[in-house]
């Protein structure tokens, strides 16, 4: 369904919901068109292409929003949309009034950010540099036995929101993103996986080289790891590792898990909750983003601003019910997930110190780097910050990284990790996370207990 | 739904160059669910999608393409694209489509659609009513129902045309006790593919207060040790750990590519011989059950360990391609906007012959883990990690203390060599499983096992 079809049948449907009897009613519309190749054993083993999109209606009614939403963008879809939304708003019963939103002085934004680069994302130049990463990557080492999975994949869309209040706007991103990952056996028949990742707005800007570099580190790196003794050590938490923890807890710092009493940090805004090291920022147009966010899905324009502010929570994230509900405003940090809207992040900064990477680890002195945290969605308890993960890394040792470590856990709480870095590396990588990008170095944490078996 | 003219136009599309397979996926999926918050209906929704997935196999090159857009001209569009993307060698032939055979899992007596949704708003309202007054310490309850009704049709040119129906409801009810900063939850959630009788059926109060109970025993627990030591497994969702450390690794996504550390291992010892397992996607009415799979085939009741020997592998139709092998009827995907690929259904531990008292009497010193979260598996290395949401210390043969926070790690392949003991009280419990081919309704299943040596990560020394 191209934009153009897709805004008549909004503005049709938005018409037939206020007839229908909702006293304010919003259509939203995303679409995604996308592409990705799959390498395997000097081929193209598997190419993909689709376009998919979505229409999500919401109606107020008596104070409750009901939604609905459907992928059908037919004429006899509005009757379903309607009723559906109808329905729903008659059995919700929800305190807390929500809204349909405009600002009369923002309420026909356009924000294209694609850029004219996506052309050159093609089966062809995908599959070239796909075969010849492949290549690259087996002939690292010779104990790596085989590329398991090398994607590169690529997805554009836009999303179009309209309301009877007379909001209209539109925003659209583009990316691509390419993941590989290896298996190699050591001499004593112990296999390890590792690999990296590369996003991106143009193919042009892969640096191979940079890529197969970091890409050997984590692999060929990992050869010969064994557990170690059990303990509380002093912890480098690598930047991705620290990026997917951090990422666990962040609902904590949601207005609507705080309203609904499953966030320690309710009622914490103001007060110190993290080292006087640790600074957190939201911006959702930042710079060296790829996805840059002027309005959220309410069309509330998005802002930057503190999280944590040197330790201090300054601001949890709202969207326009929270915040009415806690008597402020909407931090423009309301996305739909699903079909109904709740907060969510835009592009999250870990302001970075003055310490490399390698600075870190002399500070620790002794330690345990932890480069991978597996079970993540399992392993932690999202509400009180109680968390025990299988992770692997390296010791540190006399200030230097170490043997390979694996099968250890770490263990504590994430409350008391935030309170108990030391230091804050520059060494900041980027990954995708929540509706942009999460840009962070590494850290350096007191203390953490790692159980391991050191025979 | 198209017409099977439409079809063949596809197929015949997709297989102008040099593919040797193609296949036409469609999908009609309702859903509907209601959520609440300590009695307070927080979010009612309604959805209504379909999609189109055709997929195009030449040797081992796949070319997978995907709408949502079920216009005939846009499938023909992509159909070409695809035609121009795949790698064989010959071009491939078409069998006439056969009549429709249609099947489904489901047992419904009460169809989950016809249900209003305040009947439904009504029933979680005794759930959370009871457990806002049980105790002082329960302070938030959340609790849900969800429903989804799937048709998916698949065409192929070997002149398959099969579509399977699933219907799934699940219930989940989660009560959160607070005790200073701390909060813990205790949480049931059955999924089935029974009508919404299920639902009509089902023990809501006497749960609730299980939900309760162990918020508050884990409220008031201590951290589990750091060691390793012998771990008993209750039963039900402790099947996750089977699922998690050989389930995956059965699989053909990552036997076929030898990214296993099961591949080539038919008829070799790879558990213990007290451990045989099944995947069994044929079990009427139940949560991960379906008759037909997402490549048209039949499903299966595999038998995956016998005595410790591995007898089968979970293989789809590429996979099968790479391990010269049959297809075992496992192939399944979220929805259309996934290539299918080989999953596990309802896959289990079977009966033992220990009386679960008996396993815990027999056990000194150890962990039991009553209620599992997830976890999971790195299948090349077989790290794999699970977390605990309910535990005990075993000392001198009794349940003594309640702990918290504990999570289990080790290499898959060790861990079924470990299993010592099987209980004979086999549970079966819902789970949604996350591939390649996206999450997928699964149970998992286990009686009470115990593994004689397990690395418990906790915050104790």
């Amino acid at each position: 369904m191209d934009i153009k079809s897709a805004e008549k049948f909004m503005e049709k449907l938005v018409k037939a919901g206020m007839e229908y009897g909702f006293e304010e009613c919003e259509a939203s519309f995303s679409s995604e068109s996308s592409m990705s190749i799959d390498i395997l054993n000097g081929e193209v083993s598997s190419y993909e292409n689709s376009a998919t999109s979505t229409l999500s209606f919401r109606g107020l009614k008596n104070g409750q929003m009901g939604y609905c939403s459907t992928n059908i963008l037919e004429d006899s879809s509005i009757d379903f949309l309607l009723k559906s939304a109808m329905e729903n708003c008659e059995v919700l019963n929800d305190e807390d009034p929500q809204f349909i939103y405009c600002d009369e002085n923002n309420k026909d934004l356009y924000f294209s950010q694609v850029t004219d680069a996506y052309s050159k994302n093609t089966y062809k130049s995908f599959s070239e540099l796909g075969l010849k990463l492949e290549k690259a990557i087996l002939a690292l080492d010779s104990r790596i036995d085989a590329v398991d999975f090398l994607t590169i994949s690529c997805s554009t869309g836009p999303y179009l929101i309209i309301n009877s209040k007379g909001l209209h706007s539109y925003r659209d991103t583009d990316g691509i993103s390419l993941m590989a990952s290896a298996r190699a056996t050591d001499s004593d028949g112990s296999v390890k996986s590792g690999g990296h990742y590369w996003i991106g707005k143009d193919i042009d800007d892969f640096d191979l080289d940079k890529f197969l570099a970091k890409f050997k580190e984590n692999l060929i790196g990992k050869m010969g790891a064994k557990s170690c003794k059990p303990g509380n050590y002093k912890v480098v938490l690598k930047s991705e590792a620290f990026q997917q923890f951090f990422m666990v807890f962040f609902g904590n710092f949601l207005a609507t898990t705080m309203q609904r009493g499953l966030s320690l940090l309710a009622d914490k805004e103001g007060e110190t909750i993290a080292s006087s090291v640790f600074t957190v920022k939201e911006e959702p147009m930042y710079d060296k983003a790829l996805t840059k966010i002027p309005f959220d899905d309410e069309g509330v324009l998005t802002t930057a601003k503190a999280i944590i502010d040197k330790g201090v929570f300054a601001t949890a994230l709202y969207d326009l019910k929270s915040a009415n509900k806690a008597g402020k405003t909407s931090t423009g940090n309301g996305f739909r997930s699903g079909s109904a809207v709740s907060e969510m992040p835009t592009n999250l900064i870990v302001v970075p110190g003055e310490k490399s990477f390698e600075a870190l680890l002399e500070e620790a002195g002794e330690g345990v780097i932890l480069t991978d945290l597996s079970g993540l969605h399992a392993g932690v308890n999202a509400i009180s910050g109680d968390f025990s993960l299988l992770c692997e890394g390296y010791l540190i040792e006399n200030g230097k990284k170490g043997r390979p470590v694996e099968q250890i856990t770490v263990a504590g709480n994430f409350y008391e990790v935030i309170k108990d870095i030391i230091s804050v590396g520059n060494d900041i990588i980027n990954l995708p996370s929540g509706e942009g990008e999460f840009f962070t170095p590494s850290v350096l944490v007191n203390s953490l207990a790692i159980s391991g078996d050191d025979e | 739904m198209f017409n099977d003219s439409d079809v063949s136009r596809i197929l015949e599309e997709a297989m102008s160059t040099t593919a040797d397979f193609a296949e036409v996926f469609q999908e009609v999926t309702e859903s509907k669910s209601v959520s609440l918050l300590n009695g307070q209906v927080i979010r009612a929704a309604t959805g209504f999608d379909s999609g189109t997935g055709i997929r195009l196999l030449a040797g081992t090159n796949s070319v997978y393409v995907y709408s949502s857009d079920n216009d005939i001209e846009v499938l023909l569009k992509l159909a070409k694209e695809a035609a121009a993307a795949i790698k064989g060698n010959d071009k491939g032939s078409i069998e006439a489509l056969k009549a429709l055979c249609s099947t489904s899992k489901a047992t419904i007596e009460i169809d989950p659609m016809s249900v209003p949704k305040k009947d439904m708003v009504d029933f979680l309202r005794k759930s959370s009513d009871y457990a806002l007054s049980y105790n002082p310490l329960i302070t938030q309850v959340a609790s849900g129902i969800a429903h989804t009704s799937r048709t998916a049709r698949v065409m192929n040119t070997r002149g398959v045309n099969a579509e399977d129906t699933t219907k799934r409801i699940r219930l989940s009810v989660e009560a959160i006790a607070t005790k200073d900063n701390e909060k813990q939850s205790g949480r049931v959630a059955p999924g089935t593919m029974r009508g919404y009788e299920f639902i009509n059926e089902y023990p809501i109060i006497e749960k609730t207060q299980e939900c309760c109970d162990t918020a508050i025993r884990m409220v008031n627990a201590g951290y589990a040790p750091s060691a390793k030591m012998p771990v008993i497994l209750g039963n039900g969702f402790g099947g996750v750990i089977f699922h998690e450390a050989c389930g995956h690794a059965l699989e053909a996504t990552s036997v076929g590519i030898k990214n296993s550390y099961f591949t080539d291992k038919l008829g070799e010892q790879i558990a213990s011989a007290v451990v045989s397992a099944r995947d069994n996607a044929q079990i009427d009415g139940e949560w991960g059950s379906y008759a037909t799979d997402d490549e048209g085939n039949t499903s299966s009741d595999l038998l995956l360990i016998e005595n410790g020997i591995l007898k089968n592998y979970l293989i789809d139709e590429l996979g099968g391609r790479r391990m010269n092998a049959k297809p075992t009827g496992c192939s399944r995907r979220q929805n259309y906007s996934y290539a299918p690929t080989s999953r596990m259904s309802n896959t289990y531990i079977c009966n033992g012959e220990s009386d679960p008292k008996d396993i815990i009497s027999n056990t000194e010193y150890g962990l039991y883990c009553t209620q599992m979260g997830g976890g999971s598996v790195d299948t090349s290395t077989g790290d794999f990690n699970f977390a605990v949401n309910e535990a005990f210390m075993i000392r001198d043969g009794k349940v003594a203390e309640p702990v918290r926070g504990a999570t289990l790690i080790g290499k898959g392949q060790e861990i079924l060599k470990n299993i010592d003991m099987v209980g004979n009280d086999l549970k079966l419990a819902a789970g949604v499983c996350g591939s390649l081919s996206g999450g997928v309704p699964v149970t998992v299943g286990q009686p009470t096992i115990r593994v004689s040596s397990i690395l418990v990560g906790g915050r104790e020394g």
